[in-house]
């Protein structure tokens, strides 16, 4: 028998068993099949295994069919259109950005006021050696007290020489850090108690 | 639409789901008269001895539980042979799991039709079956969905996550070997 070689033929003789061939197509393919020895043993073979498809169980349908919920128990029948719940979700979002953005500047506000009133000048080199407790130094104009006190910082040269870095020239910054080399690595006496703000405990 | 027997326009898949969503439970009856056995013949040309019919409840529970997501790109019918197809892959992967063999891979089907022996009374079908198992797994799965379903090879590339050319291919050389094999029995 000779092999036939014609593949699109052979490839839609599973169409033509299942008879999902349009009518021209199906004349095209029965008289090929007519003439092929190879072709008539492919849908033999097509024939018998189609039939020989018999062996699955048979479904009980209405016991499939009770295992399936509701469409509503999966869907939720009283849901928010989803227009309805964009728009919640972006006034939300809205509020939630003026909330936090207002209350950073806010709190930038006021902590700038806070820092940026200057202390009294005085010498460089007595001021960074200065002990004196920061509290002393954090100016009496602060609107609100306990906020300029939290954020006073724990060591007063620190704030001394921030604050006064901003104003000086070139040859006084030189002079500044040339001072700062004199400086002892380790603190001449001890630091200063940390006072609660809350509650006015030392800790 | 097609007529149906009692001469009314039979309803389409879609037309079903619908009236299923709108409350009809009689139209999920009729979806799942029509396509169970289908899916159960394709469960049992795979390879699937025990448990077909909850094979088939579970497939058409997690389907109906998703139809929303169902977009009508391919029919149903494809569209239920893609999830029991998972489903297969996903008892044969806890199946092995406990029997604490080798790693599953996803074209790995269970070969042996062992308890179908006492279901198949025909020599003719015995002989099938028995070709059918000279087959990869693949090629098993693709051929009976040619042959048996009459699914095109666009929907069996949907169905079996391949391309339309692999599925060809496959079919092309499952045929040759069913035929060598019944030629030589």
């Amino acid at each position: 028998m000779n092999k036939c070689t014609d593949s699109d033929i052979q490839e839609l003789l599973p169409d033509l068993l299942h008879g999902a061939l349009a009518e021209a197509e199906k004349v095209r393919v029965d008289a090929h099949v007519a003439t092929c020895e190879s072709c008539q043993e492919d849908l033999d073979v097509l024939r018998t295994v189609k039939s020989a498809a018999v062996f699955a169980p048979s479904i009980d349908v209405d016991g499939v069919v009770r295992q399936i919920p509701p469409y509503r128990a999966i869907v939720p029948a009283v849901e928010a259109p989803a227009r309805t719940r964009v728009a919640s979700w972006l006034v939300a979002a809205t509020l939630a950005l003026f909330v936090v953005g207002g209350g950073s500047v806010l709190m930038t506000r006021q902590n700038s006021s806070g820092t940026s009133v200057k202390p009294p000048p005085v010498d460089s080199g007595a001021r960074v050696a200065s002990t004196q407790p920061a509290q002393s130094r954090v100016p009496v104009a602060t609107p609100n007290p306990r906020i300029a006190e939290s954020v006073t910082p724990a060591h007063p040269h620190a704030l001394a020489l921030a604050a006064e870095a901003d104003g000086l020239s070139d040859r006084g910054l030189v002079q500044l850090m040339n001072d700062m080399d004199t400086f002892d690595a380790l603190p001449g006496s001890e630091p200063d108690p940390v006072i609660s703000v809350d509650s006015g405990d030392s800790l | 639409m097609t007529p149906s027997p009692e001469g009314r326009p039979e309803e389409t898949d879609m037309e079903l789901i619908d009236r299923w969503k709108a409350g009809d439970s009689r139209a999920a009856t009729r979806l799942v008269g029509r396509h169970s056995q289908a899916l159960a013949r394709f469960a049992a040309s795979a390879g699937e001895r025990d448990g077909i019919e909850e094979l088939v409840q579970d497939t058409f529970v997690r389907a109906f539980a998703s139809l929303d997501s169902f977009r009508g790109a391919s029919t149903l019918r494809t569209w239920l042979f893609t999830i029991e197809r998972r489903l297969m892959l996903d008892r044969r992967r806890a199946e092995r799991r406990t029997r604490e063999t080798v790693p599953v891979q996803e074209a790995d089907h269970v070969s042996e039709y062992g308890a179908l022996d006492s279901l198949i009374a025909e020599e003719a079908q015995e002989r099938v079956r028995k070709s059918l198992d000279a087959l990869s797994p693949t090629q098993r799965e693709v051929f009976t969905l040619r042959v048996q379903q009459g699914l095109s090879y666009k929907e069996i590339a949907e169905v079996v996550g391949s391309t339309e050319g692999a599925a060809r291919v496959h079919y092309h050389n499952a045929i040759q070997t069913v035929k060598e094999f019944l030629r030589d029995e």
